[in-house]
């Protein structure tokens, strides 16, 4: 199970990538920028319920994961909230991915591998 | 196997390298492998599924492996735990996702499985009925190999 951080300040983001180093990556580059971190999840479901109990401001989603993928993931959450922001960040680049991510609810599509400025405008750009 | 499936490993393995460990890589021969093989210590198994199934093979020593966690860690590795492992399974994951985003520029649109790390001595490696195509990717922290045995479905 991924574990939940609360703290009252800031933004609140949710890291969902069934890898560890990326989950680690993306904290890094999140913590150094002020955004505090709701909870790490390791898969699509985990996902789903880390969202309900942590009521993040942003998710960032893999698509390619064990037990729910990441587009599935993204539709069950935005059943629970239709002004859900979410970002998916994953090696998968081609159109049709894309399109069903977008088609699903996420909010914008990051490439990996990635610079960490490309994660932190993206982010930037939904939240702030 | 058709040898237009490798180029876009060897694209993706170049872009992804150059990208995450920071330097240009070299290209080794090209060759054949036979159904069953002898792997490397440390290999890093990824599926493809969809137009085009089958295996994606990154095999490396374990010095390799340590190394080239450490450069993507950017500490050193002292033991192969799992954020170690963690780092060469995202590396092929992402080779793997850039290779199949660019078959699918050329109609092959494929979906990919989560990596698997397979380690030790003398493992023998059955490709069962795909003949498998290697090219050798070199770096300074060593070599990968790039094992790719894809077919098209129902070829």
């Amino acid at each position: 199970m991924g574990y939940i951080w609360r703290n009252a300040m800031g933004k609140r983001i949710l890291i969902t990538d069934d890898a560890l180093f990326m989950r680690v990556t993306l904290k890094n580059i999140l913590t150094k920028q002020g955004y505090e971190i709701a909870g790490e999840a390791t898969n699509g479901r985990e996902s789903v319920e880390l969202y309900q109990s942590t009521k993040p401001d942003l998710v960032t989603m893999d698509i390619t994961m064990p037990e729910m993928d990441g587009i599935s993931a993204v539709k069950e959450i935005r059943k629970i909230d239709s002004n859900a922001c979410i970002i998916m960040c994953t090696a998968m680049g081609q159109k049709t991915m894309v399109m069903d991510a977008i088609a699903a609810g996420a909010k914008d599509f990051i490439v990996k591998p990635f610079q960490p400025e490309k994660v932190l405008d993206a982010v930037k750009k939904q939240i702030g | 196997m058709k040898v237009e499936y490798i180029n876009p490993f060897v694209v993706a393995a170049f872009n992804v390298i150059e990208s995450v460990l920071g330097e240009q890589p070299s290209k080794g021969q090209l060759s054949m492998r036979p159904l069953t093989f002898t792997s490397q210590q440390c290999n890093l198994m990824t599926g493809v599924v969809g137009s085009i199934e089958g295996q994606v093979i990154y095999g490396m020593s374990l010095t390799a492996a340590d190394k080239i966690a450490s450069t993507m860690i950017g500490q050193p590795v002292r033991t192969f735990d799992q954020l170690a492992a963690s780092a060469i399974a995202e590396l092929g994951n992402m080779i793997t996702g850039n290779a199949v985003t660019l078959l699918s520029e050329q109609g092959w649109v494929c979906d990919i499985t989560p990596p698997s790390i397979i380690r030790g001595t003398n493992v023998k490696i059955n490709m069962l009925n795909i003949p498998a195509l290697v090219v050798p990717v070199c770096l300074s922290q060593g070599t990968i190999e790039l094992t790719v045995s894809l077919r098209e479905r129902g070829g």
